[in-house]
């Protein structure tokens, strides 16, 4: 590892003032699951790190506000998974957060971090996408609101601008009956980075939405409006020609070592028939409830 | 669970608190005075031509001490192996594979030397290599070894390194008995060790003396290694080894501690090297190979020929590959009755990393073609599984491999305890399948132990013993017979271990060979105490020496029993001192037999699988997993279920996940955790179940038969023969990843 400066700002104007002061090879450090490694195996090689673990507005990490959910930058992927309302509403998002590295990962790494570290195969880029979560920017010009799929650009890219922090994820409980699940594909069953990662919603208007990733440079957010996926008794070709058009762009590298791609393509397909199941399941459970 | 720690009970490991909280010194704990720290210089091309080494940059990184090229060594430059003297300290005029140091900086911090390894300037040319059986099978293949270092070797123009022929009876002359033959070729690929300590080596000149520091399993080969390449007597290179953390035979052979040496005598100051999890890729892996069976039978089952054919495609440089290859093609028909069998077995030098000895010793590989070969035929002949193995087992005694050691064991009770355990007569629950196989490997064919052990005057004692205790439990094991032999508590026992200047030799620590050698050699110390201690209590009690009896901790004269440290606390009067006992165990070369000794004890295990297998995505869920092992006598109980769980997730690991993937240069593309994945807890079977069969008829104390690799030398065949059961595919390449499954569903559906 390199030498670099350290900076632990108080308040998120100092944490912006320290970013501006701080030029262009900076980093933030929230959990540091991703940061620590790629500054240990010189990858990234900051003159600057700034952590955000101890600025006061970030505390309490997570706060239920009425219908919305407010998640820190520094919420953690167990208190996400611990979360009574997130298990409720977001279901999928637990179950993404849930398989994220090991306890020990969790423990540190934070939901916020998961998605601006810009991997394709985050495991909670789907649930956030189907959620349509807000992501809260703040810099020098003040504080914006970004759709997730807005935010999220590509491989290590985000919708980020130089000087800016994203300081909170933003979830509203949907107006209408949803159900939804998450599925991943990996090697093992320990710990491990997806070779396929989706999540389903389906709502009681019929409509299904689907996001994965893993497959392509980032995640991607697709919805079936014809109510084919919704439907139990769809015919299996029609279903099959809905998810042709909702995986048309998966594009999975051919140079990855963790799936071929005619396998990730094929599980994309499984794991959506898996999903899209699983969600209706919980929806009729949703309405059986309501 | 304290208990005496007697033999046949399960105490507490000694070590295992300090290992469990951390507490445990690894090499890489150890830190000297004046330390320097090294890094390795490396190209990324697995072969190249080194044009010039320009250190001038690096030099100037501040805090850096020394920059050692090839140039800066010998002339010529110093080699070394454990077969053939064909490793150089660094690469010389070409890297030979990938992650082969060219150059090594020493400096004042960690960060320092790294900084100066991305600054040292390598010119040179990529040449082509050998990566794969084929590629280096080649007749214009380019030569991975030099022609002139091999003069007078008939293969000296090829990369074959070596042919093995071993066999008995004439095939030609009983195939015409054989109502049915098959051929078969199964491929296993290569992987390596992962053990969770990365390899790591300390050098410190001590004025005309070296000590050096290792994670080495075999501290006195090491010691005898560096010692004639620096001419040094042994009395002055001290080799200090602490308990590995984790061996699996990755860690038996030399391997940068002469580079650590050379930097350390040059510098004047200590340096250390502490591997990466990275660079121990590129360091140690198994032999991949590719092994063609011909197997004839009878139509109701009986093995009438066998012709084996094994390949094994070892790295640059042999280390002990050739002896790996070797010993296992020996054993590879297995444990039957075979009237005639042939094994042609090769090594194939490629461009890639060196590949030694591995739990298994080559045995997996050969035995998940055999096992799956046998399978096959079972079910083209309609014959079950099992019964095919059982009808041709050897009873014991039975020379089934003709002059060496005959079967050992009942091995019958093993096979049908495997069979029970997993319910082979029960049906099997939809969308399941079961396999089962068996796997036997050579323990030692020599060994030299020596072994002190001192019984203190109030009733301690201290073992003294150069076995290496990388997990396994070798501790335990010895302080458990001294315990037994002396009658004193477990607790009461110090081991010492891994420092050459402080216990006796040892030859090494390998082939499950530890608890029968080593634990005779400390058996018959304490045999010599006992001795002793028959001569104190004859002059104690006036009485004669036949009429007393020393045993188990106990003095037994004529009308009266005494515990043993009474009698020496006694005996020793008022100075006090101590009774010392050496033992010593020789297992010597055998100069006409085709591996040069026959086997001290075979590990016998069979492991039998069930499985469920996902049809849409290809993934295997391990149900149940039983492996039994022909123990002999389980002298701790508890190391030896370990061991043997140990090994059975091991097996799986090649089974369903592991595999090292190069590029089409031979530049390793997984290097690291991230995208070579062994398993996990959450990777477990269902449900694991290791049991053994003990009939107290091994050579070592107690009845004991080395145990610790017999759980994994039949995994692969008895998984993919539950695989095939479970959905009808024949998969002949590991690792069985959902993909590999699924690709083969899907071939099937095609079809």
């Amino acid at each position: 590892m390199k030498e670099f400066s350290y900076e632990r700002p108080e308040s998120l104007d100092e944490a912006i003032r320290v970013l501006a002061a701080s030029g262009s090879d900076v980093e933030i450090l929230a959990g540091g699951t991703d940061l620590v490694i790629a500054m240990r195996d010189r990858y990234r090689e900051p003159t600057v790190v700034v952590d955000l673990k101890r600025i006061a507005e970030f505390y309490p990490s997570l706060v239920w506000d009425g219908d919305t959910v407010t998640l820190s930058a520094t919420a953690t992927m167990t208190e996400v998974v611990d979360d009574e309302g997130i298990n409720r509403h977001f279901p999928a998002l637990a179950e993404a957060a849930v398989v994220v590295g090991s306890v020990q990962i969790r423990n540190r790494a934070t939901l916020l971090g998961n998605i601006c570290n810009g991997s394709p195969a985050a495991d909670t880029a789907p649930p956030l996408l189907v959620y349509d979560a807000i992501v809260v920017v703040a810099g020098p010009a003040g504080i914006r609101r970004v759709a997730i799929d807005d935010f999220i650009v590509g491989p290590g890219r985000t919708n980020l601008q130089d000087g800016e922090i994203a300081i909170a994820l933003e979830l509203t409980v949907p107006s209408r009956p949803l159900g939804s699940a998450y599925e991943r594909m990996t090697r093992r069953r320990g710990t491990d980075l997806a070779s396929v990662t989706l999540c389903a919603a389906v709502d009681d208007a019929g409509i299904t939405r689907v996001a994965f990733g893993s497959v392509g440079p980032r995640a991607w957010l697709r919805v079936d409006e014809t109510g084919v996926l919704a439907d139990p008794d769809a015919p299996a070709e029609a279903r099959a020609a809905v998810f042709e058009g909702i995986f048309a762009d998966a594009s999975p590298s051919v140079k990855s070592l963790r799936a071929s791609p005619d396998y990730r393509r094929a599980m994309l397909r499984v794991l959506g028939a898996r999903a899209v199941g699983r969600a209706r399941g919980r929806l009729a459970e949703v309405r059986g409830v309501s | 669970m304290t208990s005496n720690g007697l033999v046949g009970s399960s105490p507490n490991r000694v070590g295992g608190r300090d290992r469990v909280t951390g507490a445990q010194q690894y090499v890489a704990d150890i830190h000297l005075p004046n330390e320097l720290h090294a890094k390795l210089v490396k190209i990324e091309e697995a072969r190249a031509r080194i044009i010039s080494i320009d250190t001038t940059k690096a030099a100037q990184v501040p805090g850096v001490r020394l920059i050692l090229t090839p140039d800066d060594l010998p002339h010529p430059m110093p080699r070394f192996g454990p077969q053939y003297q064909d490793r150089p300290v660094l690469a010389v005029g070409e890297v030979k594979y990938h992650g082969e140091p060219v150059a090594a900086v020493a400096a004042d911090t960690r960060e320092a030397a790294e900084e100066a390894v991305a600054l040292v300037q390598v010119e040179y040319e990529a040449l082509p290599g050998v990566h794969t059986i084929d590629a280096a099978l080649d007749p214009d293949a380019p030569l991975v070894q030099d022609p002139s270092s091999r003069s007078g070797d008939p293969f000296a123009y090829s990369n074959i390194r070596t042919e093995f022929n071993f066999g008995w009876g004439d095939i030609s002359a009983v195939e015409g008995e054989a109502d049915y033959v098959i051929e078969r070729e199964y491929e296993f690929p290569m992987v390596t060790h992962f053990a969770i300590e990365p390899h790591a080596f300390i050098a410190e000149p001590d004025g005309d003396e070296l000590n050096v520091w290792s994670t080495i399993q075999h501290p006195y080969l090491l010691q005898k290694i560096l010692a004639k390449m620096l001419d040094l007597p042994l009395s002055k290179l001290r080799i200090f080894a602490p308990d590995p953390g984790g061996g699996f035979g990755g860690k038996q052979h030399a391997k940068l501690e002469p580079l650590v040496s050379y930097m350390a005598m040059k510098a004047g100051r200590p340096v250390r090297l502490v591997m990466s999890l990275e660079e121990t890729f590129q360091a140690v892996r198994r032999s991949s190979t590719r092994v063609r069976v011909r197997l004839g039978l009878t139509s109701e089952g009986d093995m009438v020929f066998s012709d084996i054919e094994t390949n094994y495609l070892i790295g640059a440089y042999v280390d002990i590959a050739d002896r790996v290859a070797g010993k296992s093609s020996y054993v590879a028909a297995g444990p039957y009755r075979i009237p005639a069998v042939k094994i042609v077995g090769r090594t194939i030098l490629s461009n890639t990393t060196p590949t030694t000895a591995f739990r298994g010793f080559g045995v997996p590989q050969i035995t998940w073609a055999r096992e799956s070969t046998l399978d096959e035929a079972a079910l083209e002949l309609g014959i079950d599984r099992l019964d095919i193995r059982r009808r041709n087992l050897p009873e014991k005694g039975f020379e089934f491999i003709p002059g060496d050691l005959p079967a050992d064991g009942d091995w019958s009770q093993t096979v049908d305890k495997a069979a029970e355990l997993i319910g082979w007569d029960t049906p099997v629950p939809e969308g399941r399948g079961r396999g089962i196989a068996i796997g036997l490997k050579s323990g030692p064919t020599t060994g030299l132990s020596y072994s002190t052990v001192r019984l203190l005057v109030d009733g301690s004692a201290l073992i003294f013993c150069g076995t290496s205790d990388m997990g396994q439990g070798a501790r335990t094991v010895f302080a458990q017979i001294v315990a037994q032999e002396m009658g004193i508590p477990i607790e009461s026992i110090n081991v010492i271990m891994g420092d050459t200047a402080t216990v006796p030799f040892d030859q090494q620590t390998s082939a499950s060979r530890s608890t029968v050698l080593m634990g005779t050699s400390v058996y018959r110390a304490c045999k010599e105490i006992h001795g002793k201690v028959k001569t104190m209590a004859a002059r104690l009690h006036g009485a004669d020496e036949v009429d007393i009896e020393v045993d188990s901790g106990t003095v037994r004269l004529t009308g009266e029993e005494l515990p043993i440290v009474d009698v020496v606390r006694e005996g020793l009067g008022p100075l006090g001192g101590e009774v010392i006992g050496n033992g010593e165990m020789r297992k010597e070369k055998e100069p006409d037999h085709p591996l040069a000794g026959s086997a001290a004890f075979f590990e016998f295990n069979c492991t039998a699988i069930e499985v469920e297998v996902d049809g849409e995505t290809g993934e295997i869920q391990i149900v149940k997993h039983v492996t039994v092992g022909d123990v002999g006598t389980a002298l701790n109980p508890q190391q030896v279920k370990g061991q043997d769980d140990g090994a059975a997730i091991m097996g799986l690991g090649h089974t369903l996940m592991e595999v090292i993937i190069h590029d089409d240069t031979g530049r390793i593309r997984n290097l690291g955790a991230i995208d070579y994945r062994i398993p996990t807890s959450k990777d477990l079977p269902l449900e694991l179940i290791s049991a053994s069969i003990e009939n107290k008829d091994g050579p070592g104390p107690y009845g004991v038969k080395g145990i610790s690799e017999g759980s994994l030398l039949c995994t692969a065949p008895a998984v993919g023969s539950a695989v095939r059961d479970a959905t009808g595919l024949v998969i002949r390449d590991l690792p069985l990843t959902p993909q590999r499954v699924w690709e083969a569903m899907r071939e099937r559906d095609r079809a």
